[in-house]
């Protein structure tokens, strides 16, 4: 489906003239020219404008009435005046209505200096009333859900809310009631507003009407702070604002990308952020327990000693750790998942590859694929991205739930079901020959863009590499690969599932899907049967528990395989942020892991995005960054990692993966980076390295056509050693930036990144 | 909950003050294994929704026959439509609560609707409708209400009873009236609006013998 | 008057069924339509010259032509929502002949190439919608209305939809919502229903009396309708009289005779003994005329000129019996209680002013209030969703501006009465009062010789 590309046109408001694209809504083109028109009901992530606060009302010349600016889409030559005499009335009088029967409990409300109401009042209102009635009064606050409180005097009324539930979320719990000055906000017969993104009408209103129960009162805006980083709860990556009070993530807003989140967060992510920080039972409700219980945060290392945990200093988690492992030595094997990061996966595999010359390291729970799928899979010309579930003809969910497996991405789907008339479909990897022929039928009577959005566990069991297979055939067969919008996005189980496998943790692949010199692994699966049968005899949980119900890796293997396996190791090794039951009960040593929002390096969104996660609090007790453990652990095993710093973790990632090659943090900044779309131009286009000795090392790192298994980068990329000189970071990263792209590019990839979306 | 002191005329609609019920479970679309419909109300919705291109149009209809059932739109009635129109039943809460007619309380059997419009109240509708309702007093039978203009300004003041267009009514004619509606009964035959003439002295009207009243309803 | 097109035979028994309105001719305007082409019917139409007969007086022709050709589901919904203070032509049509309507709606959806349409009628209307559906019946079976209508390419269904009591659903994009089985909130126009109606489909809307009036213009043809009348208000027009007048009902009138004509001529003026004070000319949403406005041309333009509408045709008459305070709290609290709450100007404002005029018949108001509630009249015109807020603020803003006398003697008096706690006997407090029923002035006559008195 054509994404829109509107052109440029120009228009005269308030007698400058302006550039902005045609046909956006005024409020949107005026700030083009620094214009701000203000709005409550308008949000056009809630789709069409409504029209209903009045409060951007606008003259334009030629036109009567007032018009507003919300739903007026800009023309060429439009002169519109936001400044007049007229229009300053208008908004004054809007204003005026609007408080009649607005409370004014500013000083005791929450919103009070992040409202929109307070804002516009200032900004375009009279600043008198001449209201002298009565004001209505309800009982307030009130539930309106476990999560949400409702104030319905200081509601204005502007739909937003309700607009939310009902067309976006589509679940039309929320609705308004009654009629005229009497309506209100309200769900049917007292039932709670309870649903998966309940959490946004919060976000949504631009009055004290709906507040967090859980953040009411708990600050001021001139006491927060704003902290952008990456919520990795699951494999959608939302981007997300932490509102950060003396070192306490207290709320998760969402901080709006169109090519990740569309401005939406589930209530999972909004909401979960205190039980990670704190633990889903604090020792307060543990009814006067053990210190260490299921549950609690971890922010101490803890050793098995007498068959409990107990808190032990750092020096000691570490030794034991290093002698039980260095004991294993290649009979221990690893798992990654959760939120662990690309950098913290690096280190893993090279940690259990190099230091203790074990290829046991995995991170898919569906069981290892040849090697030769996984880079097919990721060929950039069959990724599709989060934007293209929107404007593809057709969406084939294949063993996937997105409400479930990416919730964000349930919102992304009804939009374009809703929006564009986009076919969604769902099928099962149980049935290859209805996938084909419901695929071929959807490219028939839809349209060419197909997006298949397929689960990881698709490729589960014994008939997983075969699936695979014939899904890659009917990529083929239905072109996917050549046309615009259309490609394969498979949601990993684990929240970085995609980066950790392209950083090495898999028992197949070396970073970057490179073929793993040391020879294949076992997986998930066969670890869980290595331990159980005396095979291996250690195993390191990077945020894993495959014990635990609510981990994907309990699914990698039966529940009884991992009870063995975990009962019969004699080490047990994990890195935690919350203590679950299997950790409790198996774990020799647990290192604390850090929440995301105590984190920094960075993931993969499932299409290939990289992102940054940022630190905004500190970590608690004695929790030490993810990545030093592991080099510390390195140390004790004896394998320098040589890495010192996190910028260095990221940079010697960059320098592994072969198509991350080049990349800095900075690049990928606060709106991440798809390295299918990293721009490759021929070297030609001279800015070529100066130096031969910087263009061997470009070429090193370099996104090589056949990316992944081209003799040259089996050659120089063998494990992808990193920069000798830790120094040497910025500056040359900077220069490779540049040249590394410049890379001569031959075969199929020729300068086709960027046409996969 | 404490009661909100109030201000004389400060406005006051049912179901402002009222929280969720957090123990309850959110209500999606009635499940149609533990939502019993009436088999007749399920076949009249149904057959409402396939006269219109969209299910949804049948909502006004489907919620006039539910109250026809219940006597109002009870959050049982509005159950039982949105399981029979898989819709959640907020939305058509939402829509019953947007109409007039459309009942919000339990209410009497028979309606009595008195217009207080301006040509009705400029003709003593307002001494009307507190007769009426001083005459029903608190039988529980009669739902007595003002009503905006009814489109029956020509026989100002008048009352709708049980949709049966009655007027001009004096203050004398409410007895009556009510018992009419208690017994069944054509309301007030004499004074209704189907057995009335054009008023215009150029239509032919004038030769015809004035209209059959209607029966009475319900 | 020699043109009775509408109320031809209206009360002729059995007119509602079918065999006499055949026998009266109907259904021979069909006949004639299914024979031109729609293009032919439509430049009829346009030749007519008919106006919207609904409130805003759009010519019928154009807004047929408007709908976009090609062929997509097209819809034709017919305005029978007709819940304008003091108009009620279109339930004695509905109600006496039926069929003419149903024949209007299959002519016009001819023209318009609609294959679906829909009758929305109020809901208070019973005996009207059950005529309606036993007409459409007998429509159908003698195949009037379904497949192959009278052996011809052109189909059409009907439903005649029943309403549930909002007047906001007379605005036609409300109407559309109601009609989608939603609150009936009316949408933001652009699009129009013509590109965007019903189902996101051209939809083409036209009230009762309307079309009503197709099955007349085809028979005489398009320019020979447009010679009765004035020339940009052509036909006839069924005007509802009610309020202070002796003889309330329906009249069909040519447009464009003086206004005293109807209220006088036909309707016989006010109660004998009282003088106008005055009269809405096209329902309650048009703002006031007074006695001095009598010798108007009822017409669309004669009356838009005279600064207020011709509306749906209806006149309500008030003599001098009823205080001006009361009738503004009358019309207010109509609107506040029909507003449907979606947009700010009309939800707030209509409340506020309903609570002033409350204020100012309680004896707590000073004429200061008057400016402010003239102000928010301002600031409602103009700038709402729909019209609904207009309705009120051009009524209430044109008895502020022509009765600021009244309202102020109104105001002074019930103070006066406030103060000697004898508040309630003015105003709306009296129009309880049983004995204002047989003499409704006396309270506010009584309220204003205390107020002169103290004055």
């Amino acid at each position: 489906m054509p994404r829109p590309e509107p052109r440029t046109i120009s228009f005269t408001i308030d007698g400058r003239e302006v550039q902005a694209p045609e046909n956006t809504m005024l409020v949107d083109a005026a700030k083009h020219g620094d214009v701000e028109i203000p709005v409550f009901c308008y949000e056009p992530k809630l789709g069409n404008p409504v029209g209903a606060c009045r409060m951007c009302l606008v003259e334009i010349e030629g036109i009567g009435k007032l018009q507003t600016g919300c739903s007026t889409p800009v023309k060429d030559g439009m002169v519109v005046h936001t400044q007049t005499e007229r229009v300053k009335e208008a908004q004054r009088s809007v204003v005026e209505f609007l408080l009649i029967n607005h409370p004014l409990d500013c000083p005791v409300c929450d919103k009070g200096g992040e409202c929109p109401l307070q804002d516009i009042s200032f900004g375009w209102g009279g600043g008198i009333s001449r209201f002298i009635e009565p004001k209505r009064h309800f009982v307030k606050p009130l539930e309106l859900s476990p999560k949400i409180a409702i104030d319905r005097e200081r509601c204005i009324l502007c739909y937003r809310c309700v607009r939310f539930s009902q067309e976006i979320a589509e679940d039309y719990q929320l609705v308004l009631l009654e009629r005229g000055a009497h309506s209100f906000v309200s769900t049917f017969d007292g039932h709670p507003y309870v649903a998966p993104f309940s959490g946004n009408i919060i976000e949504l209103c631009p009055v004290g009407a709906l507040t967090s129960r859980s953040y009411r009162f708990r600050a001021r805006p001139w006491d927060i702070e704003d902290a952008g980083t990456v919520c990795t709860l699951c494999p959608a990556q939302c981007n997300v604002k932490l509102t950060v009070r003396d070192e306490r993530v207290l709320r998760v807003l969402s901080r709006e990308h169109s090519e990740v989140d569309d401005g939406w967060l589930c209530d999972h992510g909004r909401f979960a952020y205190p039980a990670l920080a704190e633990g889903v039972q604090r020792a307060s409700e543990n009814g006067g327990g053990p210190s260490v219980h299921v549950g609690m945060r971890v922010s101490q290392p803890l050793l098995r000693d007498g068959g409990e945990l107990r808190p032990v200093s750092w020096e000691r988690a570490l030794q034991e750790a290093g002698v039980a492992l260095q004991r294993a030595g290649a009979k221990t094997a690893a798992l990654a998942g959760g939120g662990t990061t690309n950098e913290e996966g690096l280190l893993l595999g090279r940690l259990m590859r190099e230091g203790l010359g074990s290829p046991h390291v995995d991170s898919r729970v569906a069981g290892s694929l040849e090697l030769e799928l996984l880079q097919t899979l990721s060929d950039p010309r069959l990724q599709a991205k989060v934007s293209d579930l929107e404007f593809a003809h057709a969406v084939l969910l294949l063993d996937c739930e997105p409400l479930t497996d990416a919730p964000i991405l349930d919102l992304r789907l009804r939009k374009g079901v809703r929006r564009h008339g986009m076919r969604l479909e769902r099928c099962s990897g149980e049935q290859l020959g209805q996938l084909r022929e419901l695929a071929g039928r959807l490219v028939e009577e839809a349209g060419e863009e197909l997006v298949i959005l397929w689960g990881e566990r698709f490729a589960a069991g014994p008939e997983g590499a075969e699936r695979v297979r014939a899904l890659l055939e009917l990529a083929d067969e239905l072109s996917l690969a050549d046309v615009d919008g259309a490609g394969l996005l498979e949601i990993p189980a684990t929240a970085n599932g995609r980066g950790l496998r392209e950083s090495g943790v898999l028992p197949n692949a070396a970073p970057g899907l490179r073929p793993a010199e040391a020879g294949d692994g076992r997986d998930a699966r066969a670890i869980a049967a290595g331990l159980a049968d005396g095979e291996l005899n250690a195993l390191y949980l990077l945020q894993a528990d495959p014990l635990d119900p609510l981990d994907p890796f309990a699914t990698s293997a039966d529940a009884s395989a991992w009870g063995a396996a975990l009962e019969r190791a004699s080490t047990v090794v994990a890195h935690a942020t919350l203590l679950t039951q299997g950790l409790h009960e198996h774990a020799n040593v647990i290192f604390p892991g850090e929440s995301y929002a105590e984190k920094e390096g960075t993931v993969t969104h499932p299409d290939g995005r990289l992102q940054r996660v940022r630190q905004a609090v500190a970590r608690p007790g004695s929790t030490r960054p993810g990545w030093q453990v592991i080099a510390e652990l390195g140390d004790r095993v004896g394998f320098d990692a040589g890495v010192r710093n996190e910028h260095a973790a990221s940079q010697l990632l960059f320098d592994a993966v072969p198509f991350y090659g080049g990349l800095t943090l900075e690049q990928i900044g606060g709106r991440g980076v798809r390295w299918q779309e990293r721009p490759r131009s021929s070297t030609s286009d001279s800015e070529q390295g100066d130096d031969a000795g910087h263009e061997e090392s470009s070429k090193r790192s370099a996104p090589d056509p056949e990316r992944f298994s081209g003799a040259e980068v089996e050659q120089h990329g063998s494990g992808g050693a990193p920069d000798p000189d830790p120094a040497a970071t910025a500056e040359q990263a900077a220069a490779e930036a540049t040249t590394v792209t410049d890379t001569p590019a031959e075969g199929r990839g020729t300068g086709d990144a960027g046409e996969s979306g | 909950m404490t009661p909100v002191p109030r201000l004389g005329n400060a406005p006051h609609a049912d179901g402002w003050d009222r929280p969720a019920d957090l123990e309850k479970d959110p209500a999606l679309i009635p499940d149609p294994a533990t939502t019993p419909v009436p088999q007749e109300l399920r076949e009249t919705i149904e057959q409402l929704m396939a006269r219109y291109p969209e299910r949804h149009s049948a909502a006004i209809p489907a919620l006039h026959a539910a109250q026809e059932l219940h006597s109002w739109c009870s959050p049982e009635a509005i159950e039982q439509v949105a399981c029979v129109m898989e819709v959640t039943p907020a939305y058509l809460d939402s829509v019953a609560s947007f109409y007039d007619m459309l009942e919000q309380q339990p209410v009497g059997r028979h309606s009595v609707y008195v217009c207080t419009n301006i040509s009705c109240s400029l003709r003593g509708a307002d001494a009307l409708l507190e007769a009426v309702e001083q005459a029903a007093g608190e039988d529980p039978e009669f739902n007595v209400r003002a009503f905006e203009c009814l489109g029956a300004c020509d026989i100002a003041p008048m009352a709708s009873v049980d949709g049966v267009y009655v007027g001009p009514l004096e203050l004398a004619d409410v007895p009556q009236l009510l018992d009419d509606a208690r017994a069944g009964r054509a309301v007030l035959p004499h004074k209704q609006l189907a057995t009335r003439l054009v008023a215009d002295p150029h239509a032919n009207s004038q030769e015809f013998a004035p209209h059959a009243p209607e029966e009475g309803r319900r | 008057m020699s043109d009775v097109l509408l109320f031809k035979d209206i009360d002729e028994p059995g007119l509602d069924t079918l065999a006499v309105y055949e026998a009266r001719g109907g259904y021979a305007s069909l006949r004639k339509a299914l024979e031109m082409t729609p293009a032919q019917v439509l430049e009829q139409l346009e030749a007519s010259g008919l106006r919207g007969r609904g409130g805003a007086g759009f010519q019928m022709g154009k807004k047929v032509s408007f709908l976009p050709q090609g062929s997509m589901d097209k819809y034709l919904v017919c305005n029978a929502d007709e819940s304008e203070p003091g108009t009620f032509k279109d339930r004695e049509l509905m109600q006496k002949t039926p069929h003419t309507l149903i024949e209007g709606i299959v002519i016009a959806s001819y023209a318009a190439g609609a294959q679906r349409s829909f009758i929305y009628i109020r809901g208070e209307y019973v005996l009207q919608a059950d005529v309606l559906d036993a007409a459409l019946a007998e429509a159908r079976e003698a195949g009037y209305v379904g497949e192959a209508i009278l052996g011809s390419d052109h189909s059409l269904s009907l439903v005649v939809h029943r309403g549930a009591g909002a007047y906001i659903c007379g605005e036609e994009t409300g109407l559309l919502d109601s009609l989608e089985g939603k609150r009936g909130n009316p949408r933001l126009k652009p699009p129009f229903p013509a590109n965007q109606g019903l189902y996101q489909g051209p939809t083409l809307i036209n009230n009762v009396e309307t079309l009503s009036t197709v099955p007349a213009i085809i028979a005489m043809g398009g320019e020979q309708y447009a010679e009765i009348g004035v020339q940009t208000s052509t036909g006839t027009k069924l005007v509802s009289i009610s309020g202070h007048v002796q003889r309330p009902g329906n009249y069909e009138i040519e447009l464009g005779i003086p206004s005293r004509e109807i209220i006088y001529g036909l309707a016989g003026g006010p109660p004998e003994g009282h003088e106008i004070k005055c009269w809405f000319p096209g329902g309650s949403s048009a703002p006031v005329l007074t006695p001095a406005d009598l010798d108007v041309p009822y017409d669309f333009d004669s009356l838009a000129k005279a600064g207020s509408m011709l509306g749906s045709g209806a006149i309500i008459v008030v003599d001098d019996s009823t205080p001006i305070v009361d009738l503004a709290l009358k019309v207010a609290k109509f609107y506040r209680h029909e507003s449907c709450g979606k947009c700010t100007p009309c939800r707030e404002g209509t409340n506020w002013t309903v609570k002033m005029l409350e204020r100012i018949d309680s004896g707590e108001a000073t004429p200061m209030d008057l400016d402010i509630m003239a102000s928010v009249q301002d600031h409602i015109i103009g700038n709402c969703l729909c019209v609904l807020g207009d309705a009120m603020a051009m009524p209430i803003g044109s008895m502020i501006a022509k009765f600021r006398e009244e309202f102020e003697a109104h105001i002074e008096a019930a103070r006066a009465r406030a103060e000697l706690g004898l508040a309630g006997v003015a105003g709306t407090g009296g129009v309880h009062d049983p004995e204002r029923m047989q003499h409704p002035g006396v309270a506010y006559e009584s309220a204003q010789a205390l107020g002169e008195e103290l004055r």
